[in-house]
């Protein structure tokens, strides 16, 4: 039954994204202007070698997206009361967790595939194509925690007057192990190129970091959801 | 560094942690008697509205 | 009641200064100066320390008042919990502070991005957003439920972001480590400990305090409505 419900709210959000692509839009052009000031911002000049700073830049313009989006979609839920109509059809308060927190990872993933490309094109020289199936690894890793916290504190700051003005403070603090564990593997796969085994701990760490956590939403969501 | 300079350093640090937590101690042993007075003030209060408006 | 709690919170500030001087004294007369470069200034460790695991402990203690209140909205426990972030954040900066002081004397920088002052750093802006959170919620039970959510989540991730900045960051600051790491031989210990023991009952006494003023507060809104109505 569980399931069911799952598939219907996922549905539902990726629907009414995908038709009007508001949200995916902006993401991605806040992206690809990250990027461009970061070239400025950074590359003073022809030589500046960036390497070393891709995942960082990488990782930055990410979770500032990830939280335009997030605040993006709950800001909607809340001006069109979807959530108060769901919350009174019989739904297990987690469902609609775990579908929500699946919807945003979703719509990162899409912003991701787009840009990824993009930002290799811009910055980075050495061909990582060996390393692909690592990079997206760590991606799914990160974006898995990113996701799982950013849903959890978008239904509290939403329902706060603060509304979207919340959510980084109270989110990026918590945000910043996992953006160290993604951040360093990310730039020894663009530097220098790395293999499973070397990157086995920052993986571990990651799938740990999301363990914890989708634990931990598990049990506060009822409380987050509030009402 | 000599013995002297470290110690300069030492003593500012122990310095700042005595003062800030006898300060902020001090501060809320303080506010504590304040409210408990307030407390009192309202309480007999209270009892004398509720008193004479059962009274009537 | 609130007057036994009252009594008691002295006897243990006193309780807790007779320990930290003593445990000043014995830093000082008894340890022996660290035989590292840092020399004298390894002295600010007996304090730094304890200070560190007493905000840790603060920490804590909200942990398992949101838990509590979670289960059983009872609003002592958002009182204990609001109480215990503000005193763990005073303690914070004070690890900060002192952190800095110490790495000023020893290797003669303000700032460094060794692991134990950046995550202080973090720790400080984690529970500060507890403050922002409970100020932007206007209804009250709702501001202890959520702030019990994020006090539960924001603990979690402490020992996360210890190891984080401890273990992944290569190639920066080689790991300084500060003396409290390597062991320590007896009379350090036994110096370190009294301080501990000292810097805990502190805490307790200020968590008295505080959560009898909360206490009060509440009390006095109480009799504000009854006095409206």
């Amino acid at each position: 039954m569980g399931r069911r419900q799952f598939a219907a709210i996922l549905r539902k959000d990726l629907i009414r994204e995908l038709r009007t692509r508001e949200m995916l839009v902006s993401m991605f052009l806040f992206v690809m202007l990250a990027l461009v000031i970061f070239h400025y911002a950074f590359g003073v000049d022809e030589d500046t070698d960036l390497t070393y700073f891709t995942g960082g830049m990488l990782w930055v313009t990410f979770i500032f997206s990830a939280l335009l989006g997030l605040n993006r979609s709950f800001a909607q839920e809340k001006d069109e009361q979807c959530l108060d109509g769901l919350l009174l059809c019989p739904v297990d308060r987690v469902t609609i967790f775990f579908a929500k927190t699946v919807g945003n990872l979703v719509f990162l993933l899409i912003i991701q595939a787009v840009s990824v490309p993009v930002f290799t094109l811009f910055f980075i020289e050495r061909s990582y194509l060996a390393d692909v199936g690592l990079f997206i690894l760590v991606l799914l890793l990160a974006d898995l925690g990113i996701c799982t916290l950013g849903t959890l504190l978008a239904t509290i700051s939403m329902s706060t007057r603060a509304r979207d003005l919340l959510l980084p403070i109270v989110f990026l603090p918590l945000i910043v192990p996992l953006l160290i564990a993604a951040t360093s593997a990310t730039t020894a796969i663009f530097a220098d190129g790395a293999d499973l085994g070397g990157l086995a701990a920052r993986l571990g760490f990651l799938a740990a970091f999301d363990a914890v956590f989708m634990v931990a939403a598990y049990g506060t969501y009822d409380f987050a959801i509030g009402e | 560094m000599s013995i002297e300079e470290g110690a300069k350093f030492v003593a500012a640090a122990y310095a700042i942690i005595l003062a800030v937590v006898i300060a902020y101690y001090a501060l809320s042993a303080r506010r504590v008697s304040a409210l408990q007075r307030d407390v009192d003030l309202l309480r007999r209060e209270v009892e004398k509205r509720e008193a004479a408006g059962s009274g009537d | 009641m609130d007057v036994k709690k009252l009594t008691s919170a002295p006897a243990l500030f006193a309780a807790a200064g007779a320990f930290l001087v003593t445990g000043l004294l014995l830093a000082f007369l008894y340890a022996p100066i660290d035989a590292s470069s840092m020399g004298f200034s390894q002295k600010i460790f007996y304090y730094h320390a304890p200070i560190a695991e007493t905000a840790l402990l603060a920490f804590g203690i909200a942990f398992v008042a949101a838990i509590l209140y979670l289960r059983d909205p009872d609003p002592k426990w958002d009182r204990l919990g609001y109480v215990s972030v503000r005193l763990g954040l005073l303690f914070s900066l004070l690890v900060m502070a002192t952190g800095m002081i110490w790495g000023k004397a020893a290797w003669d920088a303000w700032w460094a991005w060794e692991p134990r002052l950046t995550t202080f750093l973090i720790v400080c802006f984690l529970y500060a957003a507890y403050f922002v959170l409970r100020q932007v919620v206007e209804e009250e039970s709702r501001r202890a439920t959520f702030a019990a959510v994020f006090a539960i989540v924001a603990f979690i991730d402490v020992p996360i972001t210890f190891f984080a900045t401890r273990y992944m960051p290569e190639g920066l600051h080689p790991v300084v480590i500060t003396a409290g790491d390597s062991g320590m031989e007896g009379s350090m210990f036994l110096s370190f400990m009294i301080s501990m023991v000292g810097m805990t009952l502190l805490l307790v006494a200020l968590l008295r305090v505080d959560v009898a003023a909360e206490r009060l507060k509440d009390d006095i809104d109480d009799l504000k409505t009854r006095m409206g109505g």
